[in-house]
């Protein structure tokens, strides 16, 4: 069930798992939009040469996955604050999966706080987030 | 070499705006970018629906150009993206803007590795009326050679 009001929302609620597109062909797409292209986000053996595992997926990316699953959990939601904390390289076309939970809610101002993680499949925290949402009080 | 003094760079550089640009922004490339970030609502996603705007992420993928003020101190370390915000204050929607960028923050941790020096850049976003929409943080953070290590 999607969220529309801050009624729906309760403390402590997980958010259901986002598992992002980090395929080549998507980043790529990703890097052309946002106008950040470069090896190191496009090309794996041009990032290797560059020291690093992989190509990686740019940080504005993995920013934006954090707002899209939020939108998706709740489509009313206005995102007013968004913070990342970048504490390991995300790699292209590798797995990842982002959970969120609530950690606030101020039912009279509408406003929701969540904290959201970025983790691959071992488990381990590549991306921590912190979004500040405001929802309806009310339906409509 | 020293430590940098940070209050010193803090007297000296925090609030210097140090870009300004003006840009188009385009619906098609503003749609792309939600669809690749994995948003599915129109209002993101297709440039006809009538309330059609830009993620509020969308923001942090217009800093670019210069990432610090000219003549900045060299800083004693490797710089690394240590992560950015954004304050949403209105939608994002295509059509000419302006942004302006400046020094916000300059901040140390210290830790066991040593002293890290944070430098917070931001950029504001206004549209074409001089309506703020969006603040876009990044912070770098460099780790401080202890005095006498080689570069």
């Amino acid at each position: 069930m999607t969220v529309q009001t801050v009624r729906d929302v309760e403390f402590g609620e997980d958010l259901p798992v986002f598992d992002p597109d980090t395929t080549l062909d998507n980043v790529i797409r990703f890097t052309e939009a946002a106008g950040w292209r470069g090896p190191r986000f496009t090309d794996h053996e041009a990032a290797r040469k560059e020291g690093l595992p992989g190509a990686l997926v740019p940080g504005i990316m993995s920013q934006g996955f954090l707002c899209a699953m939020i939108h998706r959990w709740a489509p009313p939601a206005r995102i007013v604050e968004v913070d990342t904390i970048f504490r390991a390289p995300v790699i292209v076309d590798q797995a990842y999966h982002i959970n969120g939970v609530v950690t606030d809610i101020d039912e009279d101002a509408g406003r929701v706080e969540v904290d959201l993680t970025v983790t691959n499949d071992k488990g381990e925290t590549r991306v921590f987030g912190t979004a500040k949402v405001d929802l309806p009080t009310a339906g409509t | 070499m020293s430590a940098l003094d940070i209050e010193a760079l803090r007297d000296q550089w925090i609030g210097v705006q140090f870009e300004e640009r003006a840009f188009e922004l385009d619906a098609a490339a503003m749609a792309e970018y939600a669809k690749a970030c994995g948003e599915v609502a129109g209002l993101y996603t297709d440039p006809e629906d009538p309330d059609f705007q830009a993620p509020p992420t969308f923001a942090s993928s217009l800093q670019r150009g210069r990432g610090l003020p000219e003549n900045f101190p060299q800083m004693p370390g490797l710089g690394m993206d240590a992560g950015k915000a954004v304050e949403a204050f209105a939608p994002i929607r295509p059509g000419p803007k302006t942004s302006r960028t400046h020094m916000h923050d300059i901040y140390t941790k210290t830790g066991r590795s040593g002293r890290m020096i944070f430098l917070v850049v931001r950029m504001a976003l206004y549209d074409d009326a001089g309506t703020h929409l969006a603040n876009a943080d990044t912070r770098v953070v460099i780790r401080e050679k202890p005095t006498g290590e080689e570069a």
